[in-house]
């Protein structure tokens, strides 16, 4: 290739567009190197404490859409205190003095706030396409900058952030020569919506494909909606409560009838289930459907609802559809590749709404699934077996069972023996989590055949350190690890330090690491960096021999070419 | 979830032929002591099971009436100026139409819903609050969850 010019092989790079292959390209050469960070346009920055922005800016002058994520997964489950870290401000600040032409920008588990919010709308004339996954730090009166001055907006995407609700008038804040949206995502939003701003705004946007509402916009503003943008392929619905002989209802049915090109169906946070049949005449174009918040409808006019959906290739529900319902999925949703079943009673009341038989169902009715998530109260190995022999293409698979330690109910024997099936006949799995009872020898197996897996999450499970052993010496492609109350302590740790440098980052909470050893740690590997998440008042960690082997509640590290960040609250304890 | 299940789980694994023995493994015990094992109304962990704040939220708000078709709800139901009441299982109806036709049918006069028709018996119901309200105003998924007793109202006191 090196008797191409540069803009032919540029031209060439412009086909590429996989983070990962982009990055291969770069390493091929130096003048490849060079010609490729001249040309990429997006940037995927999987922690942002590994770089920081100056540095980004100098490699990649020409971004024009950055992906920055940043607490650990497990911030998700309140693992995490809020004041962690992730801040996007310094990012949007050293973005906008660089004057770079940013167009998209998309976050998850950062914190942002209404200034940061304020000057991303003000620096980029271009700026085009928002998305916060999981964020939290501001208000709507940020939301109202971002409406106010970015003209060009298209997607303003907000994923179940804790978002304050100032219930100020942002939808208003969207000029009437704001035409140009895609995306519409509030869902997360908690207070009241101007319903007249948002029908006109609606009705400007000949565009919109995709509209997710909060709960605060009830059924007749619905109809309208759909009345305003028939073309809506993604549909968020709010608040989902009337009486069916109404007329709103009944003009909900006829918009609802036109809506040809609708292919995903989320919301209904709050919902009366017989309304639900209003959806019947477009289900059979479905592609996706989630109803993971729809907990006021019982599983039998969910089933009623999914025994239309014979295109469905992504179903997010809750367990009180049951094992009958999802063996009616099984025997309808052929094309299925997602599928997750969240549980839907916290207090384990005892009543086993979904069981191994649901899953190993599904597994036998729908070849393509790919992904699963599956919350239940019981698991067996043979269930597990039979799900691995009827489903060897995930390249997902996340079990929980609801109680910690829970073996097998029919032999009582641990489940190394089940999830050792799925690893070894599941040859492309990148992510995998695990539970019930489990020894050293589940990890043995998902050490010897999880040769892609790159991302694990353990949770009360194993016996010794040999277990976390197995994982960190045969997993090559391991790049997030995540481990919770399990027995894994310095040994397993401190291993081999060099394997962290390949990895993406490592948790570890209430497990039996000592400060000393994490001491040791952060000593042998300086690009590291090391975090101790203490909380506990009383148990300030102290430099002295005895309380070396104090243990660490909560360790985070990763690798990083930027070293010790200097934004780290007082209980976190960078080594 | 309770300590006893994962005590019993712990020893029964301890019996397996194929695990190290006690004394080699260092399985801490203290693992299965993370979960309270008191009342069976404890309160629910915020880490566990792993699921998000916001559904989290949205299940402890609710409060899901697990409908299968083995459990039931009876209610007392009195018609005003008789005594000796009825009971009724209100999971047996698929709404207020056939509620309205069986009571009906069990009192032997015609019986509405919600409606100020001074020539019919009206149907009440005493919700979770205390409160004596009028049938047929809420769905009927909501009204299962908040009824308490019915009454059979006299035409004149409309």
């Amino acid at each position: 290739m090196n008797y191409f010019p540069d803009e032919v092989i540029e031209h060439v790079f412009d086909f590429v567009t996989s983070h990962k292959d982009r990055n291969a390209i770069s390493l091929v050469c130096k003048s490849w190197y060079k010609i490729e960070r001249y040309s990429r346009q997006k940037v995927f920055i999987g922690n942002c404490y590994a770089i920081n922005p100056e540095r980004l800016l100098r490699r990649f002058p020409c971004l024009k859409s950055l992906t920055l994520k940043g607490k650990p997964h497990f911030a998700d489950f309140n693992l995490v205190p809020h004041e962690w870290g992730g801040f996007v401000l310094p990012w949007i600040e050293a973005l906008a003095r660089s004057r770079v032409g940013l167009e998209e920008l998309r976050l998850k588990r950062m914190v942002v706030t209404d200034e940061s919010l304020e000057l991303l709308s003000r620096s980029f004339v271009n700026f085009k396409s928002l998305v916060l996954v999981s964020c939290e730090g501001f208000t709507t009166d940020g939301l109202a900058s971002i409406a106010a001055n970015c003209r060009h907006l298209r997607d303003l995407d907000l994923q179940e952030n804790e978002i304050d609700d100032h219930r100020g008038q942002w939808l208003s804040c969207f000029p009437d020569t704001c035409t140009t949206l895609v995306t519409l995502n509030f869902a997360c939003l908690e207070g009241e919506t101007n319903l007249v701003a948002l029908e006109r705004l609606v009705a400007r946007s000949p565009n919109l494909k995709s509209l997710k509402l909060n709960r605060a916009v009830p059924l007749d503003a619905l109809a309208r909606l759909m009345v305003c943008a028939p073309q809506i392929v993604d549909l968020g619905v709010g608040s989902y409560e009337n009486d069916p002989d109404s007329e709103s209802y009944l003009k909900l049915k006829a918009a609802i009838k036109k809506c040809t090109l609708l292919r995903s169906l989320s919301g209904f946070l709050e919902a009366a289930p017989h309304c639900l049949s209003a959806f019947h005449p477009i289900c059979h174009n479905l592609t996706s459907l989630n109803l993971s918040y729809a907990a006021e409808i019982h599983g039998s006019h969910l089933i009623k609802l999914i025994q239309h959906c014979k295109k469905l290739q992504r179903l997010w529900i809750l367990d009180s559809i049951g094992d009958k319902g999802l063996e009616v999925v099984a025997s309808t949703c052929k094309e299925l590749q997602e599928l997750r079943v969240f549980p839907s009673d916290l207090l384990g009341g005892g009543n086993t709404a979904v069981t191994e038989e649901g899953l190993v169902a599904i597994s036998a009715g729908c070849p393509k699934l790919h992904s699963i998530l599956y919350f239940c109260q019981q698991m067996t190995n043979a269930a597990l077996v039979t799900v691995a022999k009827n489903c060897p293409n995930f390249i997902r698979f996340r079990l929980c069972i609801l109680e910690p330690n829970k073996p097998d109910h029919v032999t009582s024997q641990p489940l190394d023996e089940g999830f050792g099936a799925i690893v070894k006949a599941c040859k492309s799995l990148r992510r995998l989590s695990l539970s019930g009872l489990l020894t050293d020898q589940v990890f043995l197996y998902i050490g010897m055949y999880a040769n892609q897996l790159e991302m694990l999450s353990i949770a009360f499970a194993g016996d010794t350190d040999k277990g976390m052993l197995y994982v960190l010496n045969g997993c090559k492609k391991m790049k997030k690890l995540e481990i919770r109350d399990s027995p894994f302590g310095d040994t397993a740790l401190l291993a081999d330090v060099s394997k962290y440098e390949t990895m993406r980052s490592l948790w570890m909470s209430s497990c039996e690491v000592t400060l000393s050893g994490c001491k040791r740690l952060a000593q042998k590997a300086p690009w590291l960096n090391v975090e101790i998440i203490n909380e506990n008042d009383n148990n300030r960690m102290e430099e002295n021999g005895h309380e070396g082997r104090q243990k660490v509640d909560k360790l985070y590290l990763y690798r990083t070419v930027v070293g010790t960040r200097m934004d780290a609250p007082p209980f976190v304890w960078i080594l | 979830m309770e300590v006893s299940n994962s005590c019993s789980s712990f020893s029964s694994s301890s019996v397996d032929s194929t695990k190290p023995s006690p004394s080699e493994s260092s399985v801490n015990l203290s693992l299965s002591l993370t979960f309270p094992s008191t009342s069976p109304q404890r309160e629910a962990r915020q880490d566990w099971p792993p699921i998000k704040s916001r559904l989290r939220d949205t299940l402890k708000g609710r409060r899901l009436l697990r409908r299968g078709d083995d459990t039931s709800l009876f209610v007392k139901v009195y018609m005003e100026g008789v005594p000796i009441g009825r009971k009724l299982d209100l999971c047996a109806f698929s709404g207020y139409e056939s509620l309205l036709e069986n009571l009906s049918h069990m009192f032997d006069t015609s019986i509405i819903c919600g409606n100020r028709d001074r020539k019919h018996h009206v149907l009440t119901y005493e919700d979770k609050d205390g409160d004596w309200m009028m049938v047929g105003d809420i769905p009927w998924d909501m009204f299962l969850e908040t009824v308490r007793r019915l009454k059979i109202t006299r035409p004149e006191r409309y």
